[in-house]
């Protein structure tokens, strides 16, 4: 059974995602490129606990997030208990779409924790395999980053991506 | 006549996109249920032409939700939804009698192809 990707698969796999799920859920095109988010930032966080010893993390503008759940949510404004919710909610879809496709790709099943949200950039320790980086057409940037926890946090499976 | 619906899930997201994806089709959303005891609870009263029911929910899984409405009500029509799909977990679905599994995050065309197939 074939449990490794490349990283280069992996990233492949990751924006795909992100630009398909973003944009379904969010209606926002996001592209990459190397402008960097600015000092207002949000962070949602998800770790695999199953299948795969990985953790995500998106780091955004605060704006864009807004943004992206006002349009979801079809509201003018969202308070931050909405922004929390919604930043939650996308992620959680977003890294089910990546955990589908990681199986279709492997055939290792995998499992993630409830997504955890910050104000301001959070990172968890571990080892940084790599960053994407993306903005969209009103310049809100945003960065998911991959990380492998540190050994022996968490994780069953044999299975560093 | 508009085809009822119940949505059980407890996410507003997936509350706001059923509810735009099934503005001018032949379905009307009939309920919200936030989790599965809730939608066991409500069923009856409901009286729903269709359920959606999510995997994953605070206390009782969609799922195991499924299985108990399908013992009370033999003849209710099933839909999981979910971003985790896996073979066992589609396996389970459908051996529990549901009649279809769509991936989070909707696309319109995906969804009323299967509500079409699950009323058939």
């Amino acid at each position: 059974m074939n449990t490794a990707m490349t990283k280069e698969e992996l990233a492949k796999v990751l924006d795909q995602a992100v630009q398909d799920v973003t944009e379904c859920t969010a209606g926002v095109r996001l592209h990459q490129d190397e402008q960097l988010p600015g000092e207002d930032l949000c962070t949602v966080q998800i770790t695999f606990d199953k299948g795969f010893r990985t953790s995500l993390t998106l780091c955004a503008d605060t704006g864009l997030l807004q943004r992206m759940a006002c349009n979801s949510f079809h509201e003018e404004s969202v308070s931050p208990e909405d922004l929390e919710e919604f930043s939650k909610e996308y992620f959680n879809v977003l890294c089910g779409r990546i955990a589908g496709a990681m199986y279709k790709a492997t055939q290792v099943p995998a499992h993630f924790g409830p997504p955890m949200f910050y104000k301001g950039r959070y990172e968890p320790e571990g080892e940084v395999q790599f960053v994407l980086t993306y903005s969209d057409e009103l310049n809100g940037g945003a960065q998911l980053i991959h990380h492998v926890p540190c050994s022996g946090e968490d994780g069953d499976g044999p299975d560093e991506v | 006549m508009s085809k009822r619906v119940m949505v059980v899930d407890d996410s507003r997201l997936v509350r706001v996109q059923l509810e735009d994806i099934l503005a001018g089709t032949d379905y009307e959303i009939a309920a919200y249920c936030r989790s599965g005891e809730d939608a066991i609870a409500r069923y009856a009263e409901v009286n729903p032409d269709l359920v959606t029911m999510d995997i994953i929910m605070q206390g009782m899984d969609g799922l195991d939700a499924s299985e108990i409405i399908l013992r009370e009500h033999p003849d209710a029509r099933i839909v999981v939804v979910s971003s985790l799909a896996y073979d066992d977990t589609f396996e389970r679905a459908k051996a529990i009698g549901a009649k279809g599994f769509v991936d989070k995050p909707f696309h319109q065309e995906q969804l009323l192809k299967v509500f079409g197939e699950a009323l058939s």
